[in-house]
């Protein structure tokens, strides 16, 4: 007794100490996507209509524009060499509202391109105060009105909260720029506060169940490990059942778990992107990634659904914690789709994708998923053991499910309006999650993150809770 | 060892067992949901004592079964009360916790984790249990080319290779073959020279007579008679013969 109480300590310990690890490298993944966001707002005129007068030494010309970001990514104005040779300095600042000037470049007007973006560089990485007017001053020197070059403008359109001037006078239409800026999150800053706050939490829960469990006291936890700890065996023998069973008398064996998803996608890739057409940058990882997560809930949640009622005789027979059944369903799928990331790692590397360190995050979004399909087999095995039209229902639910799921269309596809509604859908944040990690290579933001716990861990306690309520019914059912 | 008091459960028996949304719908609406009660055990109260080996009889539907359910914490009973002093270890009925696909060594330990065994006992164990079965060869064969015969004699020895404190007995010596049911007597002595209790339920009075000391005698799930194995045996041959 003693041993195990030591062990439970260190259990304890080990946790915490991997949750911190863990903490850690999360925030050398993901740091710079938990500070910086980009932006909604994006000024960009790309063609032009007009050319401004040539800027010799004693002209100006000014654009203004309210930004509503916290930092400027990427600046460019278009300039005009009216088709001739120039010389001379082209200066160009950027301004706050009071005329303090925060950035300036110069450029040689020869080398300048005949209406196309010259980029900014000086204003990059910018900090500027969100919701404040700024000025872009084109001015020139060293040049004469007939070698001077100049900058190009879009008559019929405006910038936000800004206006064209020359020399003061106000133009019509807005100066061709293209301007991208980021929002400034509260996570970043806060990561630490945020991180070793949950993290006394966490070590407090933990030493309250130290004590509990040392009093001998049970709690829902305490009970729940225990439990683990006796029947993890039988859990590993179910799901290692399953699997044997699963390939027993087919030729290829387990050599389907790599195919199945690798068939599949190519069947789709034929479909969508010949008939479908779509601008979907590397569509065959884009596709498998959509296909392995929602075979992974499809196969689960109707292995799941079963197992309670198909577990019938021995649940009539012996106790054993009826959760197991759904658990090593779900489990067993769960290896399946483990395998399935093989293929889908092939497919990385045959297309060429470049894969960043974001690809580590890969597994926050496989463990949300399997939260996720754990809860809904629970509801589901549940519900079944009662209706058993369940299992008729949840065919047509599935097929809908797999519509209301971005895995071969963008998701840019479903109009504004039911994006509300379209978000409601678990699986699209996790595999939203793991799309961005594989194929942008970037950490999402921090807001998908807590939308991918919420999706996982809500119809988990739901699952939980139906399943908790009416399993000493189960028997009276089966 | 058991200890049972004014044990009663009762079975919902609405309309019979609606089991699909629209006939709940259905009955909802034209408000026939009503719930008729079946009493499938019936103020039931009798106590087992450590090494016991305690018959149960009874007609088909009088509660042996449902009795035992609630013995080894399957269903929970409506009310009275129960004491159980050890777990329990049931005989699993003919497939019920195999799988047909697997072979021998892979339900042993499939069905002894089911059983609630720990890995080691079961990896220590399972010379024994192989040698017991007298499978030979066929361990290694998937369970669907078995006979009953040595489904059965697989069953009876992953049961019976741990010392259970409680070990409930549905119906299952009935078969095997001779040198085999003679086997699994003799183990079943054993079991109960070292202090199992035994819950033993069969048809087979012979059996009764000769394996138990106390018998109960359940009918429509009440206590039609509780005694002495010959004295109850007697009195439900007699009986058998007329109802």
């Amino acid at each position: 007794m003693k041993q195990k109480r030591i062990t439970f300590a260190q259990g304890c310990a080990a946790l915490l100490l991997l949750y911190f690890l863990l903490a850690v490298l999360l925030y050398a993944i993901a740091g710079e996507q938990f500070f910086w966001r980009a932006s909604q707002q994006e000024l960009f005129i790309p063609e032009s209509s007009a050319g401004a007068e040539p800027l010799d030494g004693s002209h100006v010309l000014e654009q203004s524009f309210w930004l509503e970001g916290d930092r400027i990514d990427s600046l460019a104005f278009k300039s005009c060499t009216y088709g001739r040779q120039n010389s001379g300095v082209l200066r160009a600042e950027l301004a706050d509202e009071n005329g303090a000037v925060l950035a300036a470049q110069e450029y040689a007007m020869q080398q300048l391109p005949d209406n196309g973006f010259v980029p900014f560089s000086a204003a990059e990485a910018l900090r500027i105060s969100a919701g404040r007017r700024y000025v872009l001053r084109l001015s020139g020197r060293d040049t004469t009105p007939e070698q001077a070059a100049s900058a190009v403008y879009q008559e019929q359109a405006t910038l936000p909260g800004g206006e064209l001037r020359f020399d003061g006078q106000p133009i019509a239409g807005a100066l061709c720029v293209e301007l991208r800026q980021s929002d400034a999150l509260w996570f970043g800053p806060h990561y630490w506060q945020s991180a070793g706050i949950v993290g006394m939490l966490l070590a407090g829960y933990l030493w309250f169940l130290c004590r509990q469990r040392r009093a001998g006291k049970k709690g829902l936890v305490l009970n729940a490990l225990d439990a683990f700890q006796r029947y993890r065996f039988l859990l590993r023998q179910l799901v290692e059942r399953d699997f044997k069973t699963k390939y027993k008398r087919s030729a290829l064996g387990v050599l389907w778990s790599f195919l199945n998803p690798l068939l599949t996608m190519s069947v789709q890739y034929i479909v969508f992107s010949t008939v479908f057409r779509n601008d979907i940058q590397n569509f065959p990882v884009y596709l498998l990634i959509g296909v392995v997560f929602f075979n992974f809930f499809s196969e689960s949640c109707g292995m799941g659904l079963m197992s309670v009622v198909a577990n019938a005789p021995l649940l009539t027979k012996v106790y054993v914690p009826k959760y197991i059944f759904p658990a090593s369903r779900v489990l067993s799928s769960f290896v399946n789709f483990m395998l399935a990331l093989a293929p889908l790692l092939a497919v990385l590397l045959v297309t060429g994708q470049r894969l960043t360190k974001a690809f580590l995050l890969l597994p926050f979004s496989l463990a949300c998923v399997l939260v996720f399909c754990m809860g809904m087999a629970l509801l589901l095995s549940a519900m079944m053991v009662f209706f058993r039209d369940v299992q008729f229902l949840w065919n047509v639910i599935s097929i809908l499910w797999m519509y209301a799921t971005p895995i071969f269309y963008p998701e840019t596809i479903i109009p504004q309006a039911f994006m509300g509604v379209y978000k409601m859908n678990p699986l699209y944040h996790f595999i939203r999650f793991a799309r961005l990690a594989i194929l942008d290579g970037v950490s999402p933001e921090p807001r998908a993150y807590l939308f991918c716990i919420l999706a996982a861990v809500i119809p988990l306690l739901l699952g939980l809770a139906l399943f908790r309520r009416t399993q000493d019914r189960f028997v009276l059912n089966l | 060892m058991i200890e049972v008091q004014h044990l009663t459960v009762d079975f919902r028996m609405a309309n019979d067992r609606i089991q699909s949304l629209k006939e709940y719908s259905v009955a909802l609406l034209t408000r026939r949901l009503s719930v008729e009660k079946f009493r499938a055990l019936d103020d039931i109260s009798f106590s087992v004592k450590r090494g016991e080996v305690f018959g149960l009889v009874g007609h088909n539907g009088a509660g042996k079964s449902t009795l035992l359910k609630v013995i080894s914490g399957i269903l929970k009973p409506t009310s009275g009360q129960l004491w159980v002093g050890g777990p329990t270890v049931p005989m699993l009925e003919l497939g019920s916790g195999f799988d047909m696909d697997l072979n021998g060594r892979e339900n042993i330990f499939l069905n002894g984790a089911i059983l609630g065994y720990s890995e080691d006992f079961l990896k220590e164990k399972y010379p024994e249990i192989v040698e017991f079965a007298g499978l030979g060869q066929f361990i290694a064969a998937p369970l669907r080319n078995y006979s009953s015969g040595m489904l059965a004699r697989l069953a009876f020895s992953i049961a019976t290779v741990v010392n259970p404190e409680i070990l409930i007995v549905d119906e299952i010596l009935a078969v095997g073959d001779e040198p085999f049911q003679r086997k699994s007597k003799q183990r079943m002595l054993e079991l109960m020279g070292g202090g199992t209790t035994v819950l033993f339920v069969s048809h087979d009075l012979k059996q009764i007579r000769e394996m138990c000391g106390r018998v109960l005698w359940l009918e429509h799930g009440r206590v039609r008679m509780l005694g002495d194995a010959g004295t109850v045996c007697d009195c439900y041959e007699n009986q058998g013969g007329t109802l």
